[in-house]
């Protein structure tokens, strides 16, 4: 289109209802340039560009022309910019102002319509604003496909409204607000907070996911009032979830830390700061460096893992260093795709995770590109169905943790005799009794023959890494790229800056400190009661370690363990790089300082090596930029041997608890999303419902060899008879105190809906 | 949703190669048996038509002629086109406001009459011009506001 070859060129030329990941629409008329040998202006947004043509984008035709889109554009247009949240970054002012009418010659009345009417909890609508280009509607409807939005009426009474009234529920509602040209849609928690001059708009990233989206964060008054998403030319259209979008509130929820706790008592960071040096210079003076043990997790930079990292090598003195994990399996860089790997795939393969749940943007550029290939192969393989109305996914529904074998069992029938499988298998596949041999052979076919493979994996059954790393061996040069979609978010920038991101780090320190081996026990972020696998291990660490210290941006579970407790300084707060899932380093630039008696790393860790009386100076530009590999993580090969995987073991008879993560439920609060947290999180197929004489939803107890929690279920059903779904890392109801796997289940109430 | 409705909704489909085309007959039709369109029945003709329940209520908010409130036994739509003004068509409408005691877009409590404005009715011969259950009428000059509500018509 004339539009896109203009922009490439940079040249301006004004739209308001064209937008490439949209497509063509010609609705606002904005764009009209003159094309020689047209008889009449023409849209630069529905006209392709051909061989030969010569367009004009200035001159008198087209600025007349403009000037008179404009001035109908503006005959019901309020003209209450003064206090419009989008004034002085509009682009009906900055329009109007280039090509405008000075004023219009329409002197009826204006038609008046809902001024801040709601689209939903988080966005309001202007529809007196509203200039009808139909982005917002033609988003939600095409692009995202949950048409929740519509154009109502006609003619001059025609609004943007939602479908019955109701709220627009989609999680991906907020975009709108950056698609909106005008002030027609409007964020609530931005609403009448500022103006384009008094607010620092600093170019981010989210950390609330793996997916790292770009973003913009607008400082006002040491607070940030609004994130928006910042495309990157190329790369990314700049969507954001509704988490992350909203969610940036976390940084002043009530809960935050903003002062340190030490011996349970509130107490001034820096006093508690120098007795937590203290204890460092006693545990290693008396027991040595290896005495102390590093978790980082939570939302660390990669600069920040970097700092604690040196401090605890070069002043501590330890090797025991690891990075909080809350899934058990790991990655080898060499097979880490980036979101290019989507865009180029003719086969994606879901393993156990949910993209819309646990990686939401990737599950709109996984829709991007099944509509942009009809004919692409997306299966799944996990113990729930992963298929939704806005993308369908063949899944073959396994039971918890049969997906390395189910995945194995599918290769070794595909790729038949492949040396690499023998030893993969070499244990046996073990009991696949209920497997659909059908489904089996087709994901054999799908893992073997397609062109360029993309792999989604949760990370729930460390056993996929080896089969992963054989498929990789069985496909040769065709390309075999897997993007990891668990947390924490910056996991590779840890790994980055000198951290072991495998769990069997984590877990040897843990059954140290359990042990008695551990003198101290600090954890950089890490709660690790809600997070780690094994809650029983965490809870058997934390009460035999005798020193105790978290730095952290809430306080963690189980915080009357813990000798000390120190703020930690944000993203946003600080300068700092992250790594996302695509291995990807992102820069966030601050846009507020810390609040309170918050603190970067580097605060922290100076303090304490001058307490330890060692030579300690933070080089200020280490830089994790690689010269080779630009903004990834440098690459590495992928490793050669394959290990054994387990064989499967039988399926149990009654019901198998299962989880994932669901981004939403994260464990980072924010009073903003709250509305959208749901309820009863936990999820149950009808025909259990029924079975267990549940009708909507029902809090439940699940158990197993004396370990029980409750859990908040609803009917889902989607769900998969047998097995019973809760997210990862509810506060309320820890999967990791059971684990997954055979429960028994018993109704404590049944809900009524209201 | 009525029984008949997937009958309608089969016949409709049939007639054209493709869904949504189907939209606009199957609303009049169900219009015609009902009075007019409920959203239940919008979201239950974008069930039977496969649609998204968006797509058909912004098509029955484009068209007047759908009612997306009840309306009574006789609509009477008076054309305010500039031929129908310049022939009386305002005082027309007051005096029909008058006699049936409600304002212009409203029915009668007694479910007997809904009054509405009409843009040109393209019938400028006849102004000022009204319709009584869409069939024309005209002219109807302000002082036979009384007869235009006589009107015998099939609904």
């Amino acid at each position: 289109m004339i539009a896109d070859a203009a922009a490439k060129l940079g040249i301006d030329v004004p739209v308001y209802c064209y937008h490439e990941a949209l497509g063509p629409l010609g609705a606002c008329r904005m764009c009209l340039v003159q094309v020689e040998k047209m008889p009449k202006l023409a849209t630069a947004c529905t006209t392709a560009v051909s061989e030969g043509m010569v367009v004009h984008t200035r001159g008198p035709a087209v600025d007349k022309g403009r000037k008179g889109v404009l001035e109908f554009l503006l005959i019901n247009h309020p003209l209450d910019c003064p206090v419009c949240d989008k004034g002085g970054e509009c682009f009906l002012q900055d329009y109007t102002f280039q090509y405008g009418p000075p004023a219009g010659r329409f002197e009826e009345p204006k038609i008046q319509k809902v001024k801040d009417g709601p689209i939903n909890e988080f966005i309001l609508v202007d529809q007196e604003r509203c200039v009808l280009c139909q982005r917002c509607v033609r988003f939600m409807g095409e692009y995202v496909g949950e048409p929740q939005l519509l154009l109502e009426g006609r003619g001059v009474e025609t609004v943007v409204t939602t479908v019955d009234h109701e709220p627009a529920t989609s999680q991906f509602s907020g975009n709108v607000i950056d698609l909106c040209p005008v002030g027609a849609l409007l964020s609530v928690p931005y609403h009448h907070k500022a103006r384009p001059w008094n607010i620092e708009r600093e170019e981010s990233v989210c950390t609330l996911c793996p997916v790292g989206c770009t973003t913009l964060a607008t400082g006002r008054d040491g607070h940030i009032v609004r994130i928006e998403g910042r495309p990157v030319p190329d790369r990314s259209w700049g969507w954001l979830c509704d988490r992350g979008r909203f969610g940036f509130d976390f940084a002043v929820n009530p809960s935050r830390l903003i002062t340190s706790y030490l011996e349970g008592r509130e107490e001034a960071a820096a006093r508690t700061t120098r007795q937590v040096g203290q204890w460092l210079r006693d545990a290693v003076s008396q027991h040595g460096g290896n005495s102390v043990a590093f978790v980082a997790g939570g939302l660390h930079s990669t600069e920040e893992a970097y700092q604690l990292n040196r401090f605890a090598r070069e002043v501590v003195g330890t090797e025991r260093l690891a990075v909080s994990r809350d899934v058990p399996g790991y990655l080898p860089r060499g097979l880490n795709g980036t979101f290019a790997d989507i865009d180029d795939a003719d086969a994606v393969v879901l393993i156990g995770t949910d993209p819309y749940e646990s990686v939401p943007v990737v599950h709109l550029r996984l829709r991007d590109r099944a509509r942009a290939l009809p004919s692409l192969k997306l299966m799944g393989v996990a113990p729930r169905s992963l298929s939704r109305e806005t993308l369908r996914v063949d899944t073959l529904v396994t039971h918890v943790g049969q997906e390395a074998a189910v995945l194995a069992a599918a290769l070794s029938d595909a790729a038949r005799g492949h040396a690499v499988l023998a030893e993969l298998v070499s244990n046996g596949l073990g009991d696949l009794s209920g497997i659909d041999g059908e489904a089996l052979a087709e994901l054999g076919s799908t893992l073997v023959n397609s062109e360029h493979l993309t792999v989604l994996w949760d990370g729930l059954e460390a056993d996929v890494e080896p089969v992963l790393v054989a498929l990789q061996s069985v496909r040769g040069d065709k390309p075999t790229r897997v993007l990891p979609t668990w947390g924490p978010s910056n996991w590779r920038g840890f790994e980055r800056a000198g951290f072991d991101a495998r769990i069997e780090s984590l877990t040897g320190i843990l059954e140290d400190a359990r042990d008695g081996k551990l003198q101290m026990l600090v954890l950089w972020g890490a709660d690790l009661l809600r997070e780690y696998p094994d809650q029983e291990l965490v809870r058997q660490a934390y009460a035999r370690v005798p020193v105790l210290v978290a730095e952290s941006l809430f306080p963690p579970a189980g915080h009357e363990s813990f000798k000390a407790i120190l703020p930690q300084a944000g993203p946003g707060e600080v300068y700092g790089t992250y790594v996302n899932m695509e291995a990807r380093l992102q820069v966030a630039m601050p846009s507020v300082q810390p609040p309170g008696q918050a603190r970067p790393t580097k605060t922290y860790v100076t303090a304490w090596a001058r307490a330890m009386e060692k030579p300690f100076v933070l080089q200020e530009d280490w830089d994790p930029y690689d010269d080779n590999s630009g903004d990834l993580v440098p690459e590495e090969s992928v490793p050669r041997e394959v290990r054994p995987i387990a064989p499967a073991s039988s399926a149990p008879d009654g019901y198998e608890l299962i989880t994932g993560v669901l981004v939403i439920e994260n464990g980072i609060p924010s009073d903003f999303l709250k509305p959208r947290v749901p309820q009863y999180p936990g999820r149950i197929s009808p025909s259990d419902a029924d079975r267990l004489g549940i009708r909507n939803q029902a809090v439940i107890k699940l158990s197993r060899e004396g370990r029980e929690m409750t859990a908040a279920v609803a009917v889902d059903p989607a769900m998969t008879p047998g097995r019973i779904y809760m997210p990862l890392g509810l506060a309320d109801a820890p999967v990791n105190a059971l684990g997954t796997g055979a429960v028994n289940v018993t109704v404590i109430e049944e809900v009524h809906s209201a | 949703m009525k029984p008949e409705w997937k009958e309608w909704a089969q016949e409709a489909k049939a007639e054209f190669p493709k869904a949504n085309s189907a939209l606009l007959p199957l609303l009049h039709r169900i219009q015609r048996a009902e009075g007019w369109l409920a959203p239940e029945t919008l979201s239950d003709v974008a069930e039977l038509l496969n649609l998204p329940v968006q797509y058909v209520e912004s098509v029955a908010s484009f068209y007047s002629l759908y009612f997306k409130q009840p309306v009574g036994k006789k609509v009477v739509h008076v054309c305010v086109g500039l031929s129908c003004m310049l022939a009386g068509s305002d005082e027309l409408m007051h005096r029909l406001e008058e006699k049936l005691g409600v304002s212009q877009g409203q029915t009668t409590p007694d479910g007997a009459y809904t009054l509405l404005e009409a843009e040109c009715l393209a019938a400028c011969d006849l102004a000022p011009v009204a319709q009584v259950n869409l069939r024309y009428k005209g002219p109807v000059p302000p002082e036979k506001a009384d007869e235009l509500l006589k009107e015998e018509v099939s609904s």
